[in-house]
Order: C-alpha cells, then sequence, then structure tokens
C-alpha cells in the first residue's frame, strides 16, 4: 500500500483531539503507513471561505494537494468536510486545463504545482476499499453482536459523488458494510441521511443547528438505537456537544456518539481510554455496559457449548 | 446576477419543478426556507430582497439537490450565488467574517490544543502552511488588483 497522509484539517486538533487519539491509536494497532506532513493548511471550508473569495478557496484547496504531490503521498481524511472540498477542486482543476493552468502559473511563484496525482479518500471508503472488509472482520476479537447502532453518514463523505466517487452518493452502503464486519447491526432509519446540519451553527443560527439534531436523535431515541456512529468532526459536534446542551437544558435522548475508528478499536480489544472515549461529552458507559454483558453472555454461551460438544463426543471408554 | 456563475436557463426549469424539496433537509424542516421563491425573484431580477434574509444562510450545502436533480443543478447554486452576493454586500452573519478573519491571517481556523494533545499523548503536530499561505494570498491579492485595473483600463 502507497504511503498516505492524513489530512486531519482544523476541527480534529483545535477541538476533539481526543478524535485523533482514536484514529491514530487504530491505524497504528491496524499498522497502516500513514504519515504526517507539514505545509498543510485549513482544506478551506467550502461554506466560509468560498462565499467570500472562490479564487482563494480554490488555491488553497489546490496548494493542499500539491504539499501532498510534492511528497508523492496519498491523503486519507477522517474529516468529511476536509476531503470534500479538497476533492471538489481537484476535480474542477482536472477537468478544467485552463484553470488548472491558470492556478499552477500562482502556485509556481511559491514552488508549488498542483498535479492531482495524489489519490483524496475519506477513511470510511479508504478502509472499505483500500485495507478492506475481510482484514477488518479478521481483526475482530470482541464482537458487537446484538448492539443495534445508527449510522450517520456525514453528507460530505460521497457528495459531491462526481468529485469523491467514495461510494453512492444517494445510497452508500460502504460505511454500512464496515459497521457490520463489527458484527453490531446496522439500524435503517428515516432520517439516516439527512444531513446534521451543524453549518447553521456557523452562521449564527444556533436554534436551527438544535433543530436538525433533534430531528435524528429523538428518532434513535424513539428506536432504542444503542449508539450513533460517524466519521466528520462537524457532525461528532452536532450530535456530540449540542446533544449534551439540549440535554443540559432538559431534553434527555441518551444517545452515544462514537468515532467509526472508536467501535473498530474496542472490537480489536482497544481500553476505551486509549480511544479517548472518556472524553465524549455524551457518556459512553450504557453502550460500554450492555456490550460488556454481551460479550459475557457470548463467553459463557460458547463455553457451554463447548461443553456440550464434549459430552456428546463419543467417550473414549465405550 | 451575471457574475453569479447562475445558469439561468436551468434555473427556469429549476423554478417550475421542485422536485428536490422532498429530500431537502432545510425545506423540510426549517419554516421559511424556500429555495423556488427566491429563484424566481432571481430570474425575475428581484433578488435583492433576499440579500438580508437569513433564510439564503439555511442551505446546508449537503449536495443532496444536486444529486438528485435531473439537470444536475440544485437550488444550492441559487443560494450560494445569494450568499457570494449578501458576503460582498456586507450582509453576512458575524460569523462568517470572524471565522474568514482568522482564516486569512493563518491559514487556519484555529490552533491546535497542545495541552491536551499532551494529555493525551499525542505527537507533536505537523507544521502548518501558514507562511506559504501567506504569500500565496499576498500574490493573489496583488495579482487581482491589476487584473481590475486592467479591466478597468480597457
Ligand atoms: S444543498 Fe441546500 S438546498 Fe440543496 S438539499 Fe441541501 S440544504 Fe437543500
Ligand atoms: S434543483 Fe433540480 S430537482 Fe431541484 S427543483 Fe431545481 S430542477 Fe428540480
Amino acid at each position: 500500500m502507497k504511503e498516505f497522509a492524513i489530512f486531519w484539517g482544523c476541527t480534529i486538533p483545535t477541538r476533539f483531539p481526543f478524535i485523533e487519539k482514536s484514529v491514530r491509536t487504530v491505524l497504528d494497532a491496524l499498522k497502516l503507513p500513514y504519515t504526517d506532513i507539514d505545509g498543510f493548511t485549513c482544506c478551506p471550508e467550502k461554506s466560509l471561505v468560498n462565499n467570500v473569495d472562490s479564487g482563494m478557496w480554490t488555491l488553497t484547496a489546490a496548494r493542499n494537494v500539491a504539499v501532498a504531490d510534492g511528497e508523492g503521498v496519498n491523503v486519507v481524511s477522517p474529516c468529511t468536510g476536509c476531503i470534500s472540498n479538497l476533492a471538489t477542486v481537484a476535480k474542477d482543476l482536472k477537468t478544467d486545463t485552463t484553470k488548472k493552468k491558470e492556478v499552477n502559473k500562482t502556485l509556481k511563484e511559491i514552488g508549488r504545482e498542483f498535479k492531482g496525482e495524489s489519490t483524496l479518500k475519506h477513511l470510511i471508503p479508504f478502509l472499505h476499499d483500500d485495507f478492506g472488509v475481510r482484514p477488518i472482520k479478521d481483526k475482530v476479537k470482541y464482537s458487537f453482536k446484538g448492539m443495534q447502532v445508527a449510522i450517520h453518514y456525514g453528507c460530505h463523505m460521497m457528495r459531491p459523488g462526481t468529485a469523491l466517487k467514495a461510494d453512492d452518493p444517494l445510497n452508500p452502503k460502504k460505511f454500512d458494510t464496515l459497521v457490520e464486519a463489527l458484527g453490531a447491526k446496522s439500524m435503517q432509519y428515516m432520517t439516516k441521511l439527512t444531513c446534521c446540519g451543524q453549518g447553521l451553527d456557523r452562521v449564527d443560527q444556533h436554534d436551527k443547528a438544535l433543530t436538525l439534531a433533534r430531528l435524528k436523535l429523538r428518532e434513535l431515541k424513539n428506536l432504542g438505537a444503542d449508539a450513533m456512529v460517524l466519521c466528520c468532526p462537524s457532525c461528532y459536534l452536532q450530535f456530540d456537544n449540542n446533544q449534551f446542551l439540549m440535554e443540559k437544558e432538559g431534553e434527555k435522548f441518551g444517545i452515544p456518539i462514537l468515532y467509526y475508528t472508536d467501535m473498530l478499536g474496542l472490537a480489536m480489544g482497544i481500553n476505551p481510554k486509549d480511544l479517548g472515549i472518556d472524553s465524549h461529552r455524551m457518556d459512553a458507559g450504557p453502550f460500554l455496559e450492555k456490550w460488556a454483558k454481551l460479550c459475557q453472555e457470548e463467553d459463557a454461551l460458547t463455553s457451554a457449548e463447548r461443553m456440550k460438544e464434549g459430552l456428546n463426543a463419543d467417550s473414549a471408554f465405550i | 446576477m451575471e457574475e453569479s456563475g447562475l445558469n439561468f436557463d436551468l434555473l427556469k426549469k429549476c423554478a417550475d419543478c421542485g422536485a428536490c424539496y422532498d429530500l431537502c433537509p432545510s425545506s423540510l424542516h426549517i419554516e421559511g426556507y424556500d429555495p423556488r421563491a427566491v429563484i424566481k425573484d432571481i430570474l425575475a431580477g428581484d433578488f435583492e430582497k433576499w440579500t438580508d434574509s437569513e433564510h439564503i444562510w439555511q442551505c446546508l450545502e449537503c449536495h443532496h439537490c444536486v444529486e438528485i436533480c435531473f439537470q444536475h443543478y440544485g437550488f444550492e447554486n441559487a443560494m450560494t450565488a445569494m450568499r457570494k452576493y449578501a458576503t460582498r454586500s456586507g450582509k453576512h452573519p458575524i460569523q462568517v467574517k470572524r471565522g474568514w478573519d482568522m482564516f486569512a491571517k493563518t491559514g487556519r481556523l484555529g490552533e491546535p490544543n497542545l495541552g491536551a494533545r499532551k494529555r493525551l499523548n499525542l505527537p507533536e503536530p505537523a507544521e502548518s502552511g501558514e507562511e506559504e499561505f501567506k504569500k500565496l494570498f499576498a500574490i493573489y491579492k496583488a495579482d487581482k488588483k491589476t487584473g481590475t485595473e486592467e479591466k478597468n483600463e480597457s
């Protein structure tokens, strides 16, 4: 596998370093050839930077890709927004040679060139396509059998579809496959593909952001989800932080929010603390307790089955 | 709106279609969010009345409309154009300005939390491209200025 740089973006290192912990711990445990390279900046955030200046939006993203191009590495990001922004600009430049020439003329002045050779992938499709589902299954020591979790994809994991080519933009499956590879049931629910709505918090419309957050949380509470699993810091902010704020005001949902790497790490037998799960605002305790109980039952079951098998076997004496 | 990059032919069809109301999260869940009303005003040359509206900031850029659209166009394009227009006119949420200032100054939207990194036993963060970014930004601004001057002269 070609070496790849992790594009952490701004939100994870600034607000959620424990997510970085979770991702690193799991990539280390999987022995994946990742690296940290100097020189990245904000991807940049489309809804912010593009509104103010499209030229700077394109140049900044092109420069980031050029940094990876220069190092000869691929890019993988645990943030859906970052990868979608980078891929959107990269696709734009690859299909518009005049624009690409213009951009490279400017980049040349700082000694960079956008080639677009580095592949740009979000962590979920990367794990699915490049690491593989079978190898993930093989890593599972403690299955999540008996647990039902709700996947929140995060719009920018697969949209715009033409730029990312990560999954079906309207009916994605890869995240489901990865969750089920760990033995958990991926719930089908009405609002599954609805946007998290965190963007509204960035334009001073907090109450509306909460309206969107409630939508999923209420449904999941009614359906009895054991947790929500996602893989984007912005979605995480929306469902962990904003859920916590609403609970403080008296609205109870009780939905633990997990990063995919949290679940994968736990299934591999990694301690929750080493995955930074104790730093989440929404308590993951109930999820972990239920799981521990199921694991014990499973253990007891297999031991009972083993004993039964032994007793049914032909006797060594008669 | 000519410089908005909007395709008016596609927008016209959009004004008659409305298929994506059924899956646009903001249309479904935020009262008063009605992209087609905005599109009709854009087509009628009456878009200024939306400049002040909070609704143009409620598009989540989830790209759902673009993906489902038979023209692969989407409500989103109209809302993005309106936001750009509003931002140029200084009618943007305070947070947008705050975010932009941070971005323009540092090339990032926040600094890594070093204390927490230490506690979590995380490695030193890689160096950011801040200096190079600043150079790029300066070059871009200078190019843009000469570009506008040339345009004005011709
Ligand atoms: S991108 Fe905007 S207009 Fe389109 S579906 Fe999403 S919220 Fe609605
Ligand atoms: S964006 Fe496309 S699908 Fe939606 S109303 Fe307009 S034309 Fe119809």
